[in-house]
């Protein structure tokens, strides 16, 4: 059928050489001499958000030809697919079947022959109405027999949305079939070893013990793919010797792998945490000393293994403790302690209220956020304060707060003598409510570590990234947790008397800095319109707050002030909400307070790839007015003269990407370092493919060492 | 049934079924000697070399990486920089005689005066010793031996792998990097990367 002399072949990859400028018009199927290729679609129930909706590129190949996997093996490239979908649809990455392995002569590639779908799941938006969905994709893929030719089409199609599209159902559940296979109870590790990589993976399903396994890994440029690796099963764990690329690329701290077994046609799935750290590259004697620098500096990748990843997430929970945002929280939580320090009982359990209160809250933020991923929303961590509202809404708080402490207002008499009540009688609801404001204060401080486990967490699936985030938030209520587990830690606190008074109105000053903090976030997102109308919206709060709330008011006077509060509170609301909109941002107050100073310029993916042609090295700060951190590290590290200076001798570009509000390219860029939040310090030194990420508490000689860089300018 | 069980797999076999394995260059150690003819039947060693760098560059005409390359001139760019620094660049073309993309000595030199490529030589390597030692996978592959005869670098020409031309303008070239940290008595930063593009066509059974 598809029969055809290999002298066509040749003859097409010289002339084929430029098929990026073919430009046919966009229709359903591609048809070349190597292939048919087809865009097709299952939406069995129609296009309605919550129903199943699959696109799926259908290949058809010529006898021996193939196209490629993910990780193509040892030549070859993997196909793309590029969507072109209605707003509110969103395209999940391709499920890609189980490959097959394509020697060919001493090389071994991974992919597919014969008829091939590659599936890809589509989220359709909540209240979608057309009639029609209208797709586009624009799909590249390499097709290789003994000769490869680089092929690519421009696809369109058009689902019904009230009708079912059922044709290609067979086609659709036989990709199903092939896909591999998650294996739950699969335990999987992987360690260097002189040049293998042995790989152990215990817990497999019944019917894969003791039979001949095949060890397919998804990271390419680490293992000889031809070798056949050793294997054995003891014990019911099978342990595999791959031997090690002499030329390996890559030292991922995962290797996610596709175990295949004769007579199954899907593989499983196995996520392998590589638990030894990789040998350092061998390098020319005159490498060894900068190297060691080199490998200090290496950027945590961006899939860190579950187990690194939790420890990271913990280890940087604990240390948000320390975070100045965190800090005026913790305050009101010694206030607590001082007065109960005598009993055990209640201390512990109120402890351990606040510990649910503040994990719960991690997880319930980061099934939110992995929801809004879903949904396609370019989103990343540090979110909620991107919006003006939120801003706001937080500064009205922390105000309400401050008053509280300073004594301007008693909370029992705000709030009603039934919630008063239910506080004093259920002290672990208090706990379980000061754990969730904690977090809500502290998520935008992304410490330490909480990047990369962030990062790991967005990659890692649903249920692994909540275990990330609820590590994180364990980590956070941990000090908490020990000091009423052991009240001889509580107990070093003084005793209960005058001075808590005096303490408590103390207190009432950081949350007023807070409130400094916040009106400045929301002046560079809104302007200085947008800052007036909250100061007024916070005036005629507290105005309220007091004619509410003040003890010492008779019941008369408290009636009125509470009618003009009333009023004052409206006349602000009406006022400020308008301003307080996202698109009405106030252009350039934003850019000049965080881009003030000349060197800095604003971040574009174009100017990194400019300078970095150019032979410049590139500093680029990614950063939010709203990230006490990143202040923190602008206004001290980068702020130092010796820094300064170094940045003017190397003739260093400094970019500031400004995340303080929404922007698609600074999050796909955090994305793509393996981030979600900032800050994230990158530096591309020239000949360094990738950049080199410096840790979110910068230090002086961190940022020198970077900009000496392993690929200093020659 | 808790004896212990053992089944062991050594798949030996296989391994030499599927053809001779690739030998291993490995950066940081002696890059293999070899010797082979050019596309003017005279004899060049890797050892005449000593004392200078070399660049590797395995080239197949036949394929559209390889064509990405030449067609955009980077390839050339790359060759003339290189030599005008004084380093060797010696272009290998594995392709076995029987495949359909091999082009004899003459009609390969001819291409590339064609395409004013400026190697120090172009080597004919059809039964695929120099490729199999050097564990050349794709075209175009590259490798960077320094004077000692160390390989300080092994793999592609740059950080895009695609065939689209357009894509060299803002790709990281890995081969001038390399070669201007070599130069320049530095470690190679990236001695190791993913190399692209098509199968070296070796000759089955060599």
């Amino acid at each position: 059928m598809h029969a055809f002399s290999p002298f066509t072949a040749v003859l097409c990859a010289a002339l084929c050489a430029a098929p990026w400028l073919a430009q046919a018009a966009p229709a359903a199927v591609v048809s070349t001499p190597q292939v048919r290729a087809e865009l097709v679609a299952h939406a069995p129930e129609g296009v309605t958000a919550g129903k199943p909706l699959w696109l799926g590129l259908k290949i058809e190949h010529a006898p021996h030809w193939h196209t490629y996997w993910k990780n193509p093996g040892d030549s070859g490239l993997p196909t793309t697919l590029q969507w072109t979908l209605p707003a509110g649809f969103a395209a999940a990455d391709i499920e890609w079947p189980t490959p097959g392995r394509l020697p060919l002569g001493p090389l071994m590639n991974f992919g597919y022959e014969g008829t091939l779908l590659l599936p890809v799941v589509i989220t359709v938006p909540a209240g979608f109405a057309g009639a029609m969905l209208d797709v586009r994709l624009r799909a590249d893929w390499l097709v290789c027999k003994d000769v490869c030719i680089p092929e690519g089409g421009d696809f369109d199609l058009q689902v019904p949305a009230q009708a079912a599209t059922a044709g290609h159902s067979a086609l659709f559940a036989s990709a199903r079939a092939a896909m591999p296979q998650p294996a739950p109870d699969a335990r999987a590790t992987a360690t260097v070893e002189g040049q293998h990589l042995v790989v152990r993976v215990a817990g497999l399903p019944a019917a894969w013990q003791g039979k001949t396994l095949g060890f397919l890994p998804e990271t390419p440029g680490v293992i000889q793919n031809a070798a056949v690796p050793q294997t054995q099963w003891i014990d019911g764990s099978w342990t595999a010797r791959v031997p090690l690329d002499p030329q390996r690329s890559e030292s991922p701290t995962a290797m996610p792998a596709v175990l295949t077994s004769e007579g199954q046609t899907a593989g499983l799935q196995v996520q392998a945490a590589v638990t030894t750290a990789w040998p350092a590259a061998a390098a020319a004697p005159a490498a060894l000393p900068s190297l060691g620098d080199a490998q200090v500096l290496t950027p945590p990748p961006a899939s860190l293994g579950l187990a690194l990843a939790l420890v990271f997430a913990l280890a940087g929970g604990l240390l948000l403790n320390l975070m100045p945002c965190v800090f005026p929280v913790l305050s009101l939580k010694v206030l607590s302690f001082a007065s109960k320090a005598d009993q055990r009982r209640d201390l512990l359990a109120g402890g351990l209220a606040y510990t649910a209160g503040v994990v719960l809250s991690f997880v319930a933020l980061a099934a939110l956020l992995l929801a809004l991923r879903a949904g396609g929303e370019q989103l990343g961590w540090g979110f909620q304060l991107q919006s003006p509202a939120v801003v706001a809404t937080l500064a009205a708080l922390f105000t309400l707060i401050g008053l509280n402490l300073a004594g301007v207002f008693e909370f029992g008499s705000v709030l009603p003598s039934s919630w008063a009540a239910a506080r004093a009688r259920h002290p672990m609801v208090d706990s379980f409510l000061t754990g969730v404001l904690a977090v809500a204060v502290a998520s935008p401080c992304t410490a330490p570590f909480m990047g990369a486990s962030l990062g790991a967490a967005v990659a890692l699936p649903t249920a692994q990234a909540l275990a990330v985030f609820a590590a994180l938030g364990l980590g956070m209520a941990l000090p908490y947790l020990a000091a009423s587990a052991w009240p001889a830690l509580a107990r070093l606190l003084p005793r209960p008397g005058v001075w808590m008074a005096h303490f408590k109105t103390l207190m009432a000053f950081p949350m007023f800095a807070t409130v400094v903090w916040l009106v400045w976030v929301l002046g560079v997102q809104v302007g200085v319109d947008g800052v007036a109308a909250l100061l007024g919206l916070l005036v005629a709060l507290a105005f309220a707050a007091w004619a509410l709330g003040s003890p010492t008011l008779g019941p008369r006077a408290r009636g009125g002030f509470s009618a003009v509060a009333v009023l004052l509170m409206v006349a602000a609301l009406v006022w400020a909400v308008p301003t307080l909109r996202h698109d009405a941002v106030a252009q350039g107050v934003g850019g000049s307070s965080n881009v003030s100073e000349d060197a800095w310029q604003p971040w574009s993916a174009e100017r990194v790839a400019q300078a970095q042609a150019a032979g410049q090295t590139v500093f680029v700060d990614f950063t939010a007015a709203w990230c006490v951190s990143c202040q923190f590290n602008k206004r001290t590290t980068l702020a130092t003269a010796e820094v300064k200076a170094a940045f003017e001798s190397q003739r260093v570009l400094l970019l500031r990407a400004d995340w303080t509000r929404r922007d698609a390219a600074i999050s796909a860029e955090l994305s793509r370092l393996g981030r979600s939040g900032v800050p994230v310090y990158a530096v591309y030194t020239p000949g360094a493919a990738g950049p080199q990420l410096l840790s979110e508490i910068l230090s002086v000689s961190e940022v020198l060492e970077a900009l000496r860089g392993p690929g200093a300018p020659n | 049934m808790n004896k212990l069980l053992v089944t062991t797999t050594v798949a030996a076999a296989l391994t030499l079924a599927t053809g001779a394995a690739l030998a291993a260059a490995t950066v940081g150690q002696p890059a293999p000697a070899f010797t082979a003819s050019d596309t003017s039947g005279k004899t060049v060693s890797l050892a005449d070399f000593k004392g200078k760098h070399v660049v590797l560059e395995w080239v197949n005409p036949g394929c559209p990486y390889v064509v990405k390359h030449y067609g955009s001139a980077n390839m050339q760019g790359t060759q003339k920089e290189a030599t005008a620094k004084g380093v060797v660049w010696l272009t290998v073309n594995s392709t076995a005689t029987e495949h359909g993309d091999y082009k004899a000595p003459a009609a390969l030199a001819q291409w590339m005066q064609s395409q004013k490529a400026a190697p120090t030589a172009t080597l004919m390597d059809a039964d695929g010793k120099v490729g199999r030692a050097y564990g050349a996978r794709t075209t175009p592959h590259m490798y960077i031996v320094n004077p000692s005869g160390v390989l300080v670098y092994a793999g592609g020409i740059d950080n895009k792998p695609s065939s689209n031309p357009a894509d060299v303008a803002t790709a990281t070239n890995h081969v001038k990097v390399a070669l201007n940290e070599a130069l320049a008595g530095k470690p190679v930063t990236q001695a190791s990367t993913r190399p692209y593009g098509c199968s070296v066509k070796y000759a089955t059974g060599a």
